[in-house]
């Protein structure tokens, strides 16, 4: 019984100390982005530059290929089961790209993300820590979080709601072309974006930013926290995809269920 | 020559996803291969069920709970203009059980065991142990990759089932929270409107779900190579094609079975 009290016990205080180091990174990172902005050095910019590219272009087939597909399945359930109660399908485009926007669109590209840019940092930074290269730049007198987790925060915000963006249209016209030529449904009535408001959209940048500045934060500080050899990498790289994956999901919640009280319970 | 370099990378990856499927296809007829006198190493098994399985529980469950709530609270306002607050779970629910729900699991699942079961496999690979067992005429499919596949593919489904009953739970709760949607309402929605095949769908779903993450998983732990940076990138490799193949496993599986 006391082994259990204590079990338990431990398990929360690791888990409380690693969430309060998780927010000193998080706001040393903040604090590095005012700094890189005061200071206009220009050797972060390429650093910058390489990072959009590793995070942004590199995922870009990745993101479209996996979006698609979902759109497609997501557009096929739910004509199927309007076949079977109503058999009416003037509604579905309309009430789809609502959905993509306001949630599926940035949840999914953030959550494909998680997995490629999240692993890929941590597996980066992990790497670095237990060749010592962290120590070294310290000893230089670089802030390991300035020179490596700052470009890929910036990255990774601006490079997330851009791809959002693309994998939403992607996931729309997968949808559309699949309730085309597996249920006949007519793409003028489909791409009809009249139900769209301004609030969907605010609610698509705010959930994709969020997710961007998230992933590369939990990502970086499971790297920075890997300890021994290959070993310690591989576990760094777990942590950065679960941590992030979970990051996402529970943002998404929180921003969602925040939206609902702020709007009344209206769309 | 301006169009060599595209045209170089286009088919240098063209290849190279060619080369990572056929090695996963070689790896998982050798899994087949070894299963056939069924003898697996039973501690090993049992080791992998409780590592992969028991201590996925919390992760699974709270993603699940989050899911279902998101799915209310995406679908519950909308059903609420319609006034029709009995088709509430309908949304939810049919959301959850055949797509949402082993997506997300499957996700979740495929960075907490799969990465892990990567990170393991190829520190054993670069420290050169799978070598060593190999010089003790031990095959390491038969006793390292075997009892890791099956104990991915057969908790990734119990995990699925509890996670499905876990989101409905978490629909639930939310629609009586912030949409103010009875518990017995949501019940009713549920219990008329779900069909057992609907959660059979998403059962189906996990089953491939769980062969492709320990498949992907497996493969890209003993193929890695070159130390601490090889095994960071094995984990990623690994991740990411697990990703790839659920969303088209995901696609042909809901088309073909309807």
């Amino acid at each position: 019984m006391i082994e259990l009290v204590e079990r338990i016990g431990s398990g929360a205080i690791a888990f409380w100390r690693a969430l309060v180091e998780l927010w000193n990174v998080y706001v040393s990172t903040v604090a590095g982005c005012l700094r890189a902005l005061s200071r206009k050095n220009r050797a972060n910019r390429g650093e910058l530059v390489r990072q959009l590219y590793a995070i942004g272009n590199r995922s870009l087939l990745f993101v479209a290929v996996t979006l698609g597909f979902i759109g497609m399945v997501m557009t096929y359930e739910a004509c199927l089961q309007l076949s079977r109660v109503t058999g009416e399908f003037s509604q579905v485009g309309t009430q789809l790209v609502r959905l993509i926007v306001s949630d599926f669109g940035p949840t999914l590209t953030a959550m494909m993300l998680a997995t490629r840019v999240g692993a890929g940092i941590a597996a980066e930074i992990g790497s670095m820590k237990v060749t010592e290269q962290v120590d070294a730049l310290r000893m230089s007198g670089v802030l390991p979080i300035d020179y490596l987790i700052v470009p890929r925060f910036v990255a990774s915000i601006v490079m997330t709601v851009a791809l959002a963006v693309i994998g939403s249209i992607m996931m729309y016209a997968a949808g559309g072309l699949t309730a085309q030529y597996s249920f006949g449904v007519n793409p003028n009535l489909f791409f009809d974006l009249h139900l769209l408001r301004l609030r969907h959209l605010a609610m698509f940048v705010i959930k994709a930013a969020s997710y961007g500045a998230a992933i590369p934060v939990i990502a970086g500080f499971c790297g920075l926290r890997a300890r021994g050899s290959s070993e310690g990498v591989g576990w760094a790289t777990t942590a950065a995809v679960i941590g992030s994956s979970f990051a996402v999901i529970a943002l998404d919640f929180v921003i969602s269920a925040a939206a609902l009280f702020v709007s009344g319970g209206d769309l | 020559m301006i169009f060599r370099r595209p045209v170089e990378a286009v088919g240098a990856g063209t290849v190279r996803v060619a080369e990572e499927v056929g090695g996963i296809l070689v790896l998982s007829a050798q899994v087949v291969r070894a299963c056939i006198p069924p003898r697996i190493d039973r501690r090993e098994l049992v080791r992998s069920f409780h590592k992969m399985g028991n201590r996925s529980v919390p992760i699974v469950v709270l993603t699940a709970f989050f899911t279902g709530g998101l799915m209310t609270l995406q679908t519950g306002p909308f059903v609420k203009q319609l006034g029709a607050t009995a088709l509430a779970g309908w949304g939810a629910g049919y959301a959850v059980l055949r797509e949402i729900g082993p997506i997300l699991i499957a996700l979740m699942f495929s960075g907490r065991v799969g990465a892990n079961n990567t990170a393991e496999l190829a520190t054993m690979t670069v420290t050169e142990q799978l070598d060593g067992l190999r010089a003790l005429a031990i095959d390491p499919i038969r006793f390292l990759v075997v009892p890791r596949v099956i104990a991915m593919m057969v908790m990734l489904v119990a995990l699925t089932v509890i996670g499905d009953l876990v989101a409905l739970v978490g629909a639930s709760v939310v629609g009586r929270w912030l949409l103010d949607i009875e518990w017995s309402t949501m019940f009713h929605s549920f219990a008329d409107n779900l069909k057992p095949y609907d959660f059979l769908h998403g059962i189906y779903k996990s089953i491939a779900f769980g062969a492709a993450i320990a498949m992907s998983s497996c493969y890209f732990g003993v193929t890695v190579r070159g130390g601490a940076v090889g095994v960071g990138r094995a984990v990623n490799a690994a991740v990411v094609a697990a990703a790839v193949s659920i969303m088209l496993l995901d696609f042909f599986i809901t088309y073909l079975t309807g």
